[in-house]
């Protein structure tokens, strides 16, 4: 533990006290053994990608029921010798991890960006994508604890870009994981531009300096190689500057439609159209745009039915001064942006948001928005009064009336300390049935925050193994339904911003100790119901019973 | 007195003169006020709204610009027809934009800018769709070769139609803007105008009112001057009148009935007269007295001729006792300041104010005292009469009593004063001013 920590943590003591919240966040990251710093290779010549990292994940590479943690690093530009790589701790099931990055040959030199977790071989051991300036790299789970790199086997090789997020689906319901890569502007740093505040000073430059450059579509071929469908599938578009993307079926026709975040450019709303290629209904659907028209600056990206009205809607973390966008869909097949209605849009005014999730924190059966924030620019504070380098993150709890309110100074653990945060996941860590989240901070440490029931909610947690459909059941939706309502969750890769959370899926049942009814749609088009299910943790392998986890 | 024309009729007219030019200056402005509604809509909105899909048009050729470039600059392992969603986004765009320009394009728009605007289009989108056909059967080079001879080409020549056609509608919106400001300087002229005749009509109309007011009141002067000379007149008449009637009952019939008396008294004292007789005449003569007595009261109610005989203190020493008497109600009396004779005419007419005053509390106060003060000021006398009673109501100069004071102060150039005094009782105050005591007869 670090002074720096241990005074951090006990700093954060006297706040962790919530009163008034069911919940209570505890900052455990020094107490768990996480000592992470991001490097991000900045040594003054201000290259666009040092803003940008790093992202996060929780996962459980050893399958032993325990999620692990992995924290994407940057490195040193060439010429610059602080030599940095990215983390895997492995949980030790008691609360702290162990870094086990070198043993599982993960210890390797790359400017990374982001990470998408997903078994693409379908072997039960999930695999990893981690997104780089330069060359993406896929890491393939031996099962024995080891991550072979297999970027130029799969056929990934070869192919230099500033990728961002990526994301695992399975477009062409085939039953293996395809992969879609944002890619953010053609940059390199032999083509550098140079932008200025004052005219003298070199800084960072906005996107609009840069052409943009179009996302990668891989098909999986099923036997461990991948097929660009880039611009078969309709999905190239060179104008795009993308940072998120979320996946979601936005005509809910069992078909995986993905939401890209863009930043300066349109988001993109691509319709599976079932045949392999892609449609762009973004204009259309109303989400390309501020509700003023303008292009915003899209960063992080999810969706979820966060009013459990049965649909998925869409939160977008934008630039300061430009608002969180809360999308709802209306029946005609278009989104209006209920930020400002549902009190998110005032809230994230001044912030820079990066990663964004809808997750249960409470329990009660509302997905809640937890959204990072921390600016690009150290000399923010210099141009905008308002805005700060570092800034608190948002942690919007679902009042269940179709508004939101900002509880982060209230969540305890010294979450609300402003930070310059890029990545967030979530995942239940310590199996205590609530989700817990990672954070990730632009040339800091990560954080780790302990999730803690204080009112008795109870949930109802349920892990998907596809056998048919796709070996992580990414895509599959499952219906809970209390007498309260109905619950539909979706098991998703990609989502926030260069961060994966964990598969498994949690449902807040209240005071009530089971759910009447549960109801799987698999990818593969098979369906599972199940009757009286009880608070607890549970295992589905596709066309079998429920087991106890 | 003169007679003068009423002014309503002239009143009226200018009424009617004013209203019709507020009527004729409304329509007016509503007049000017649509010709700018429709030069805003027939123009400057529709030339705006033109501009608008004119620059989301351009912005549109822009985007293929940049998107033929990017075909060209060979940084993507795709071919050409991986652009093929791109510019197909951008071709819905830019016909949809198309459409609706087409729906508002300006009025001054030729149909030969109209066609030539279409065709290219048209010829535009051909060339593309045989660029992705090249490219389709694996001639990308002859794919790039055709961007870089037609559609580039192609695409410049449509910016630069579009860019004129922008700059005309803008041209065509200063123009317009030229016009509203003529529009607007005409209309604000009118207004000073309106303003300016208003304001005449409004100072006529207040100088006559002023000037036919002053004949109003001048005229009212007059008669009210007229008013008071004849209620003097009247009151010197019956004063007149009064002292000759009070003159022959005095002189005349008393004298007889003092004779008729003395008469009787002596055929009374007759030895002849028998008893009865004797007892008769008493009773006559006792008649007879009486009588004289009421003549004499009424003589000298009539005109107290104890004012011509012994002045106006002495009449008032005589008449409070009686007054008391007659009345129950106690006079108090006080005089202040050096006595002197008065005029006759001020002595009746003082005498007359007291008494009317003094027959007012017995009338209208419910006063048990009275007080009657005389002052002797070198330049005045001053006569006050004051009861405890209920005192003047709102309104105490109405009534016929307190008008015959009014004017009778008015004969001797007098001040009658009217008000409650300490006690809440009636004041009647008279100042005769000495000058006015040797002036009035």
């Amino acid at each position: 533990m670090t002074r720096r920590t241990l005074l951090a943590g006990a700093a954060a003591w006297p706040l962790s006290a919530a009163p008034g919240l069911p919940f209570q966040l505890s900052d455990v990251t020094a107490s768990a053994g996480i000592q992470f710093r991001h490097n991000s290779g900045a040594y003054g010549a201000k290259y666009l990608p040092e803003t940008l990292g790093p992202g996060c994940a929780f996962f459980d590479y050893d399958c032993d029921g325990w999620l692990d943690i992995l924290l994407v690093n940057g490195t040193s530009w060439p010429g610059h010798t602080d030599r940095s790589t990215m983390r895997l701790y492995r949980n030790n099931r008691n609360g702290t991890f162990t870094d086990v990055t070198a043993g599982a040959g993960l210890a390797v030199e790359m400017y990374g960006m982001g990470v998408a977790i997903g078994d693409y071989n379908n072997d039960g051991f999930p695999d990893l994508l981690v997104t780089a300036v330069g060359q993406n790299r896929l890491f393939r789970n031996n099962g024995r604890g080891r991550f072979l790199d297999v970027t130029e086997k799969a056929g990934l090789g070869g192919r230099s870009a500033f990728s961002t997020s990526a994301l695992w689906f399975d477009f062409d319901r085939d039953g293996f994981l395809d992969l879609l890569v944002c890619n953010y502007v053609k940059w390199s740093a032999a083509h550098d531009v140079f932008c200025s505040v004052d005219g003298k000073r070199k800084s960072y430059c906005t996107p609009e300096a840069y052409h943009g450059e179009t996302c990668w579509l891989f098909r999986n071929r099923g036997d461990g190689t991948f097929e660009d469908v880039t611009a078969k599938s309709g999905i190239f578009d060179s104008t795009s500057k993308s940072l998120g993307v979320a996946l979601l079926d936005y005509d809910r026709d069992g078909w995986p439609d993905l939401l890209i975040a863009n930043d300066t450019q349109p988001n993109k709303l691509y319709r599976n159209l079932r045949n392999g290629t892609f449609e762009d209904v973004a204009v259309r659907a109303a989400v390309a745009f501020s509700e003023d028209g303008r292009a915003r600056a899209g960063m992080g990206v999810d969706a979820a039915d966060f009013d459990n009205s049965g649909i998925e809607g869409i939160a977008v973390t934008n630039f300061d001064n430009e608002m969180m966008a809360l999308y709802r869909l209306g029946r005609d097949g278009t989104y209006s942006d209920a930020a400002t209605a549902a009190g998110i849009g005032p809230a994230s005014r001044s912030s820079l948001g990066f990663g964004c999730a809808f997750l249960d924190l409470d329990l009660d059966g509302r997905l809640d928005l937890v959204a990072v924030n921390g600016h690009i620019d150290e000399t923010v504070r210099h141009i905008r009064g308002n805005v700060g380098y570092a800034q608190s993150p948002h942690l919007f709890l679902n009042a269940g009336n179709g508004t939101f309110r900002d509880v982060a100074a209230e969540a305890g653990g010294g979450f609300a300390t402003p930070k310059v945060a890029r990545g967030l996941a979530f995942g239940d860590y310590d199996r205590d049935g609530s989700p817990d989240l990672l954070l990730t901070t632009n040339q800091g440490p990560a954080f780790l925050y302990r999730n803690r029931q204080l009112s008795g909610n109870r949930g109802l947690r349920l892990h998907l193994t596809g056998t048919k459909s796709n070996r992580d059941a990414i895509g599959a939706l499952a219906r809970v339904f209390t007498p309260d309502g109905a619950q539909s969750r979706r098991v998703k890769s990609g989502s926030s911003y260069l961060s994966q959370s964990e598969l498994t899926l949690t449902f807040g049942l209240g005071k009530r100790d089971s759910a009447s009814r549960l109801v799987i749609e698999w990818p593969s088009g098979a369906t599972q119901e199940f009757s009286h299910v009880k608070a607890g943790a549970y295992h589905c392998i596709e066309g079998r019973a429920l087991t106890a986890e | 007195m003169s007679t003068y024309r009423s002014p309503t009729f002239r009143l009226l007219a200018g009424l009617s003169v004013t209203l019709t030019a507020v009527a004729l200056y409304s329509g007016y402005t509503i007049a000017q006020l649509r010709g700018l509604e429709r030069l805003q809509t027939g123009i400057v909105d529709r030339n705006r709204a033109d501009s608008l899909l004119l620059l989301r048009i351009q912005n549109d050729l822009n985007s293929l610009g940049l998107t033929m470039r990017d075909m060209l600059d060979g940084s993507e392992p795709y071919r050409i027809t991986a652009w093929r969603g791109q510019t197909r986004r951008i071709r819905t765009d830019l016909e949809d934009g198309l459409a609706r320009e087409a729906a508002v394009s300006p009025l001054g728009r030729t149909s030969e800018q109209r066609t030539y605007l279409t065709d290219s289009m048209r010829q535009f989108w051909d060339a593309l769709d045989r660029v992705f056909a090249l490219s389709q059967n694996g001639q990308e080079a002859e794919a790039c070769n055709l961007i870089r001879l037609s559609l580039q080409a192609r695409q410049q020549a449509l910016s630069t139609t579009v860019s004129r056609l922008l700059v005309q509608n803008n041209e065509s919106e200063q123009q317009a803007a030229a016009r509203i400001r003529q529009v607007y300087a005409g209309v604000t002229n009118n207004v000073y105008l309106f303003l300016a005749a208003m304001l005449v009509l409004i100072l006529l109309t207040s100088v006559y009112l002023v000037h036919y007011n002053r004949r109003i009141f001048d005229e009212v002067a007059v008669l009210s001057a007229r008013r008071s000379e004849l209620a003097q007149q009247l009151i010197s008449l019956q004063e007149n009148s009064f002292a000759s009637i009070s003159r022959d009952l005095h002189d005349d019939f008393g004298q007889i009935l003092t004779a008729v008396g003395a008469m009787l008294q002596r055929a009374g004292r007759h030895p002849s007269a028998s008893d009865t007789l004797r007892t008769d005449l008493r009773e006559v003569q006792e008649i007879v007295q009486a009588t004289l007595d009421k003549v004499r009261m009424l003589s000298h109610a009539l005109h107290p001729v104890v004012l011509d005989e012994i002045g106006f203190e002495g009449a008032l020493e005589q008449y409070l006792p009686v007054f008391e008497r007659q009345t129950g109600i106690e006079v108090r009396y006080r005089k202040t300041g050096e006595a002197r004779e008065l005029d006759h005419a001020v002595s009746i007419h003082l005498y007359r104010v007291l008494q009317e005053a003094l027959n007012n509390i017995v009338r209208h106060s419910h006063a048990r005292v009275a007080e009657v003060r005389i002052h002797y000021l070198p330049e005045a006398v001053v006569l006050e009469v004051e009861d405890q009673g209920i005192g003047f109501s709102n309104d105490p100069a109405s009534g016929m009593g307190l008008v015959s004071m009014r004017e009778r102060a008015s004969l001797v150039s007098g001040r009658l004063e009217l008000e409650n005094g300490a006690s809440g009782g009636a004041r009647v105050r008279l100042t005769v001013p000495v000058a006015a005591q040797d002036v009035h007869a």
